[in-house]
């Protein structure tokens, strides 16, 4: 059985896991959110044996690179990241009902990954700029940030779905198992240093690599530039939550907006603006 | 007088402001993006040619071609600078303060007003309860500090605390930003930056500035002994890698080789693989007059007057291109005329029946070409890199200690008087982040209180829900 079987499974483990979650929630049902929790890692530790064959297979072919070259290898980590992210605040939270929307992202990030007929699967050998020892600290560091933000941006969304039921303190119907909304921003403001703690690690490794492969550490290229406007913003984040009136709703709207930026450098920098970076494009 | 020390104070405060900090984050993030939707670095025709002369106009008066290194974009650099200075110059004198801050009396019915408390009785005597009580919070919290109380009513009182330091790390976060622009400024003022070419066997001390004015003078040669670039079987580049020999003072100093992820320094100053590409040694054409239909073959070396047989012109290969629009390579042959302007013409080497492919009443067809290999090297010193390393060391550390660390505070309040039902306890504590996870900690705790003591909540009743009451003021309480 190859990687890419394994990564198909995957994709349908994650679907299903995200399914549970949702129905868990909508029929309130503790069961149907524990089967997503079981399916999520179960899908989890699948995934993490298919990244190592993935890595074996790359010897096999005598290129022997970490699986974080190409848009599909880092999309397939992506998912992993944010999943294994999800699912130790599962553990720690000891709270289940926010599993929906960090699912949905990372089968959406799979099955873009294994169905677009943009992204090839197929294993290539590594260009020079990318043989360094940096990659995978660089590659590894800033997904552990997106997968952060993604996170965030489902609770910011929870939040914001949540919050609209304030008048009632208990609410009935889908909302029953969510958590109260001061919580969920705390939850949030978590996520967020978390992910920025990660983000700031990635552009560093990425500036002192790019130092040793182009002879500057920062060059404005549209890949740096997105990725320090998406930290500008989660910046402006931490500090807004000290303003008086801007927990909650406005830190929920702004870390949405962090995620679109997070998105923009990821996808819209390969595919919109050419650069440094554009061989993630393929 | 009066009025303009009001300005200034009102002007302090605005550049102390939290909003203002806010301001100028997203006014660099938009100023940033507007940078990645325009071509950075291009010529002023290209942007006439793509955007129209009036537009041009306003893209060139606000800088906008080359936005990063405009003025205004960093005067907002140093605006953030500034704002993070004299928020710290504001700020770090309270949180100093509150650093020493010692408890110096602990008060239960203060206690009983935090997000966190409990109150609870024991039949133990005093001298049990404290044993108990003491190894208990300073397993959970950390080392417990008694607090001598003035009032002398017997009771004791106590404080465990941990990681009151982490108060210091924002300021950690912020010093290490003014370090990294620190570091930036200093690499833009005592550094350089440019680019070289050198073609096999040739040797230069010659380089191109960014902004393609002029010439930057090396204190030393450089000679690219050979270049070399490797394929994956599939096409795809393996390797780049150019041998150099730095020649300082006549004599070879330096060979070494210089590939993409792994530069060549040389006294402070850095080579890196940037770019590569051929350059034209010799073309050999042959050239028919379609007059007399007359044949005749040149040998042209690169950028040298060749006569033209039976007459008096001369001509020169000009200029080679690796690629012209996609129909392979071109020489550019320049025919010199006594008393005229100089001919161009551009030939396409492979495409011989090309009807460009000739000048005056010549046809021309290239027969083959000698080509050699050139590098194309990024040279830089900054001294700067090493503050900025620091930076970003700081960065990290901070923003990690920010994260993991918090501050936690328990407070202890016990009535040591025996004989009048037991030991009355009150405990209450506070941390300034993740505040769900420290609630469970603190009922943890308190829940350990009770079952080692055998004691009982002694307001059940008033305690019975007591998430529901005290959650709302939990926030206002420091």
């Amino acid at each position: 059985m190859n990687s890419s079987l394994l990564l198909s499974i995957v994709t349908f483990g994650y679907l299903l896991s995200a399914i549970f979650y949702l129905s868990g929630v909508v029929f309130q049902r503790k069961p149907l959110l524990a089967a997503g929790g079981v399916c999520g890692l179960a899908t989890l530790l699948l995934q993490t044996a298919a990244l190592g064959r993935r890595w074996m297979e790359s010897y096999a072919l005598g290129y022997g690179h970490a699986p974080f070259a190409n848009l599909y290898e880092s999309l397939v980590f992506g998912a992993w990241a944010i999943t294994c992210i999800y699912l130790v605040l599962e553990r720690r939270l000891k709270q289940r009902s926010l599993g929906f929307f960090p699912l949905l992202i990372a089968f959406m990030a799979m099955a873009y990954a294994s169905f677009s007929p943009e992204v090839d699967s197929k294993i290539q050998p590594l260009v020079p700029a990318l043989k360094s020892n940096w990659l995978i600290a660089h590659v590894v560091t800033c997904f552990l940030g997106y997968a952060a933000f993604a996170v965030s941006c489902g609770i910011s969304i929870t939040y914001l779905l949540r919050d609209s039921k304030l008048s009632n303190p208990n609410p009935s119907g889908f909302m029953a198992m969510i958590p109260e909304p001061r919580r969920l921003d705390e939850l949030n403001h978590q996520m967020v240093l978390f992910g920025f703690l990660w983000l700031s690690v990635g552009i560093i490794t990425g500036s002192v690599w790019a130092n040793s492969a182009w002879g500057t550490y920062w060059s404005w290229d549209p890949k740096e530039t997105w990725s320090l406007i998406t930290w500008l913003v989660y910046a402006a984040l931490l500090h807004s939550r000290s303003l008086k009136g801007w927990r909650g709703r406005r830190v929920a709207k702004l870390s949405i907006l962090g995620f679109t930026c997070v998105l923009f450098t990821y996808f819209g920098v390969n595919f919109l603006l050419s650069g440094l970076h554009s061989y993630g494009a393929k | 007088m009066e009025d303009k020390r009001s300005f200034w104070s009102v002007f302090y405060e605005q550049l102390a402001s939290l909003k203002f900090t806010i301001f100028i984050l997203f006014a660099l993030a938009a100023t940033s993006l507007v940078g990645t939707l325009l071509p950075q670095g291009g010529s002023q025709e290209e942007i006439v040619a793509r955007y129209g002369a009036a537009m041009a106009k306003i893209i060139d008066m606000l800088g906008l071609a080359d936005l990063y290194h405009a003025g205004w974009f960093r005067l907002l650099l140093l605006l953030l600078g500034v704002n993070l200075i004299v928020c710290t110059m504001e700020r770090l004198p309270k949180t100093l303060k509150l650093l020493r801050y010692r408890d110096r009396t602990v008060e239960p019915e203060k206690l009983l007003k935090l997000a966190s408390h409990a109150e609870m009785k024991t039949s133990f005597t005093w001298d049990q309860v404290r044993p108990v009580l003491e190894r208990i919070v300073s397993e959970t919290i950390g080392p417990v500090r008694r607090v001598e109380m003035p009032s002398g009513d017997g009771a004791y009182a106590a404080v465990a605390e941990k990681g009151r330091w982490s108060l210091l790390m924002v300021y950690v976060v912020h010093l290490s930003v003014l370090v990294v622009l620190l570091g930036a400024l200093t690499g833009s003022v005592f550094g350089f930056k440019a680019f070289m070419n050198i073609a096999e066997g040739e040797s230069t001390d010659e380089a191109e500035p960014p902004s393609g004015n002029g010439v930057f003078q090396l204190p030393f040669q450089v000679r690219l002994d050979k270049f070399d670039v490797s394929f994956y079987e599939g096409g795809m580049p393996k390797d780049y890698r150019s041998d150099v020999t730095i020649i300082d003072g006549g004599r070879e100093a330096l060979k070494g080789s210089v590939r993409v992820n792994d530069p060549l320094t040389y006294n402070g100053v850095t080579f890196y693989q940037a770019s590569y590409g051929s350059v034209l040694k010799q073309a050999e054409i042959e050239i028919q007059n379609t007059q007399s239909g007359a044949v005749y073959k040149l040998t042209l070396p690169f950028k040298e007057m060749v006569d033209i047989p039976e007459t008096q012109s001369k001509i020169m290969a000009m200029h080679y291109e690796e690629d012209f629009s996609g129909f392979g390579p071109a020489i550019v042959l320049v025919v010199f005329d006594e008393g005229a302007k100089p001919a161009v013409s551009r030939v396409l080497v492979n495409h011989p029946d090309f009807h460009g492919n000739q000048f005056q009443n010549y046809r021309v067809r290239v027969l083959r070409t000698e080509q050699s290999r050139y590098t194309g090297l990024q040279v830089k010193r900054d001294p700067g890199v090493w503050i900025v390393w620091c930076g970003f060391i700081t960065m990290i550390l901070g923003i990690g200690a920010a994260y993991w660390m918090g501050s936690r505070k328990v407070w202890v309040w016990a009535s040591t008087g025996a004989g009048k039902g037991g030991v009355r306890i009150v405990v209450a504590g506070r941390a300034d982040k993740d505040t769900f996870a420290f609630e469970q900690i603190f009922e943890d705790l308190c829940e350990q209180l009770r079952t080692e003591l055998k004691a009982e909540d002694a307001n059940a009743a008033a305690d019975g829900a007591p998430k529901a009451g005290s959650r709302k003021n939990g926030q206002e309480i420091r």
